[in-house]
């Protein structure tokens, strides 16, 4: 056996390992395939693509531009505070709840019981909170802000959380030789490391609290959702189109901005 | 421009130096704040004292939760396993597609604006859409089912992968690929051997990550009509029966973290 | 004037890093501390700010017995003592200036120590400490922009803003590549000549040492083994002060030189 011979055999062989994986997401697959069918798809369905297409192309300008309660500039303001409130919700909860979670602020099992909660505060999906909300506080706006809120803190918690165990504590020595007391300390060497990062994880849950206040008006909590669903199940579809542009052109500002300010709170 | 509105204020040091300092704008993010928070209360009817006396009821509700009511187990069980196959298959032909899409995005790799400038408004549009919106419209065209749920998460893992994953191509070492087509092998070819494994991980990974999100998202869709979890969730909080729905979240969180550990495994593998 | 006299240390886990230290350092002395790493350098330097206790002897710093002192009385002792460190412990998320002018929080009024306002005047000698280590035109660039030569020039500047007695150095460029390290030296050497503040700095390279110090302390295990004018440092010398292991210790004074010209 020549060495290139030999070298060939002994390639590394993970094939076993591959195809095995390959085979389980295949049979996946396969099985995910059962759940669909297209029986409920005839040329109705076709139609009503079309005509969905026809309304965002020919969208309900009265709708989209005039200023009054119903028309989509209201609503989509509505939407926009709805996200805004709910994240400052969400943070100000947040805070104390990632500071609970800091496995270099608190004890192990302080810090283990906190994730759990976040965790389980994170998995259940936001409408569930929704339609929660709407038996605490009725139907409205007021029920997608707390919901917002607290589907915020999920997130919002566990990124603090790494911030705060990422902090740099050698510049506490260093004020403690100038002479500073405990609170002089968080003030100047915790608050100011702190600030720059947990701003720039609230904009960007703001960004996408944006998606998920739009989808709350299905419940019934406020913003553009239950419009755009009335409209869909009346087959009003210029109407639709008009909500749509409004929604999208919104959600592409808003994430355009959201981007700018997180790159200048990066970089300083 | 904040700059032109206040200038920069000169501060003179004692031995005649000079240094330029800029105003600082935390008055005016704090006002911006300020007025946004008001505008926002009125907009959403927020109102402090409601949420103080009624508050405890959003905790009655949890308390009812509790226990959970076990013998409704079977039914949830069979939702989830829809809800799965609903957030796999979307998940799967989404990558797959996102992929073909990704490529014709990347400037590198496509040199014709047009194409790639068209792609990538593409793959924004789509991922700007709520879930539930393209779920709606799903239902429209595919009827009641876990059909249209699937078209729902299949277009948000295309917009979602496709576009982190372009992000990485054009961001992905030339030299290779230069070298290999210098070497005589075409663009698509190059584009298998130096390129494709570069981003492998990274794309698989991504869509990983993805798909569990997906679960997530598949247990809502329920909610307008795509089967799965989030219908029974829907049918049992309208009927008020908290401890069902106790079982229904208690079935999904186990999920959803059994999913995340597992697929936080192989991602951490993969890179 | 600082003094040792008899000054024991020992740790709470008993081990014993200062044994009989006895020392009398001048205002204006500009004293280098050298040893191996684990001799008790560090624990010299922070015994005198009071940032370890010691647990025998006695130790004045101009006149106060630093033992004696409680709660607050330390923290208005330390203002007048500055210290820099080796990894600078700056906050690099915010600006040059903001972090000099920490060294006045102390100093401030309780709505001003909230709001982080600080005065005109501070604000001019916090500009004028950072003209004095030349970075004058980075003051309202963010720190974490900075390479490392300067972001130590702003710990200098923030303990400069203190106006303080004396500077403690602990192990100041040791993560500085040899050119900075020079340039930060000049920094060191100048404030001590121009402003009369004792230094006191601890630091791995000997021949470094030797050329800005006034006087060598050499360290071994806990105990003074050598204190005098650098002139009089020898081979010898540092051969019983690093106990042989001079020159695994250091890059060899050559190469690092070498480095510098």
């Amino acid at each position: 056996m020549t060495t290139v011979e030999k070298q060939l055999l002994a390639s590394p062989r993970n094939y076993g390992y591959i195809l095995m994986v390959a085979l389980i997401v295949l049979f996946l697959f396969g099985w995910s395939l059962t759940a669909v069918s297209f029986q409920g798809m005839n040329e109705s369905g076709l139609k009503i693509a079309g005509n969905i297409l026809k309304g965002i192309v020919h969208p309900d300008l009265d709708l989209l531009l005039k200023v009054s309660k119903q028309s989509v500039l209201y609503l989509l303001a509505q939407t926009v505070a709805i996200a805004f409130l709910g994240t400052l919700v969400g943070a100000v909860l947040s805070v104390p709840l990632a500071f609970l979670a800091a496995s270099n602020i608190v004890p192990k099992p302080v810090s283990w019981l906190t994730r759990l909660l976040l965790i389980v505060i994170r998995t259940i999906p936001a409408l569930v909170y929704g339609l929660m909300f709407i038996r605490v506080a009725g139907q409205g706006p007021f029920a997608g802000v707390l919901t917002i809120g607290l589907t915020s803190i999920g997130m919002l918690a566990k990124l603090y959380v790494d911030a705060i165990e990422e902090l740099d504590t050698r510049v506490l020595e260093s004020m403690t030789s100038i002479g500073c007391t405990t609170f002089e300390k968080i003030r100047y060497g915790i608050f100011p490391q702190l600030l720059s990062v947990f701003l720039s994880v609230t904009i960007y849950r703001f960004d996408m609290n944006m998606r998920e206040a739009a989808i709350l008006g299905l419940v019934g909590a406020g913003g553009i959702g239950a419009p755009l669903t009335f409209a869909m199940n009346g087959y009003k579809w210029n109407q639709v189109g008009s909500i749509l542009i409004g929604l999208v052109v919104l959600i592409l500002i808003i994430e355009l901005l959201s981007n700018k300010l997180r790159a200048r709170l990066v970089k300083g | 421009m904040y700059d032109k509105i206040f200038p920069p204020k000169q501060v003179v040091l004692p031995n005649g130096k000079t240094v330029q300092e800029k105003r600082t704008r935390i008055p005016l993010i704090l006002l911006v704040l300020l007025v946004a928070t008001v505008l926002s209360v009125n907009l959403t009817d927020f109102n402090l004292r409601m949420l103080v006396t009624r508050i405890d009821q959003f905790f009655v509700i949890i308390g009812q939760m509790i226990p959970p009511k076990w013998s409704y187990f079977s039914p949830v069980w069979s939702a989830l396993l829809a809800t799965l196959q609903m957030s796999l298959l979307g998940s799967m032909i989404g990558a797959a597609l996102a992929l073909p899409f990704a490529v014709l995005s990347s400037s590198n790799i496509i040199r014709n604006r047009v194409v790639t400038a068209i792609f990538k408004t593409v793959l924004s549009l789509i991922r700007t859409l709520p879930t539930l919106v393209s779920a709606i419209i799903a239902k429209f065209i595919f009827g009641l089912g876990p059909t249209a749920g699937v078209a729902a998460i299949l277009l948000f893992t295309l917009s979602y992968v496709g576009k982190l994953l372009y992000e990485q191509i054009e961001n992905v070492d030339m030299g290779a690929f230069e070298a290999m087509e210098s070497a005589g092998m075409t663009r698509v070819q190059a584009f298998r051997y130096a390129i494709f494994p570069q981003v492998l991980p990274g794309f698989l990974s991504t869509s990983l990550f993805c798909f569990e999100g997906n679960v997530r998202y598949a247990a809502i869709l329920g909610y307008v009509g795509a089967g799965g979890i989030g219908l029974i969730i829907n049918e049992n909080i309208g009927w008020r029966d908290y401890p069902r729905v106790g079982m229904i979240i208690l079935a999904l969180v186990v999920t959803v973290y059994l999913i995340e550990t597992v697929s936080e495994h192989f991602r951490k593998k993969l890179i | 004037m600082i003094e040792f006299k008899n000054v024991d240390k020992t740790y709470a886990n008993g081990t014993s890093a200062l044994k009989n230290i006895n020392l009398a350092i001048e205002q204006g002395e500009f004293v280098a501390v050298i040893g191996l790493s684990g001799a008790g350098k560090s624990t010299l330097i922070r015994c005198i700010n009071r940032m370890h206790d010691i647990t025998g002897g006695q130790l004045h710093v101009d006149g106060v017995d630093v033992a004696k002192l409680r709660g607050s009385q330390i923290r208005r002792f330390r203002r007048r003592i500055g210290m820099i460190f080796q990894s600078f412990n700056l906050v690099t998320r915010t600006t040059v200036i903001k972090n000099v002018l920490v060294s006045f929080v102390p100093d401030l009024p309780l709505w001003r120590k909230w709001f982080g306002v600080f005065t005109r005047e501070q604000k001019i000698k916090a500009l004028e400490a950072l003209d004095k280590v030349g970075i004058l035109d980075k003051a309202f660039v963010r720190v974490d922009q900075l390479s490392g030569g300067q972001q130590q020039r702003v710990a200098l500047a923030r303990t400069l803003a203190q106006n303080p007695d004396i500077i403690l150095a602990d192990e100041p460029i040791a993560s500085l590549d040899p050119v900075t390290s020079r340039m930060v030296m000049d920094d060191f050497k100048r404030i001590n000549r121009d402003m009369n503040i004792s230094v006191i700095m601890n630091i791995h390279h000997v021949e470094v040492a030797l050329e800005y110090a006034d006087r060598i302390i050499g360290i071994r295990k806990g105990e003074v083994v050598f204190d005098g004018k650098s002139e009089r440092v020898t081979k010898e010398i540092l051969d019983d002060i690093y106990g042989g292991k001079i020159e695994e210790m250091n890059p060899s004074p050559e190469e690092f030189m070498a480095h510098v010209r």
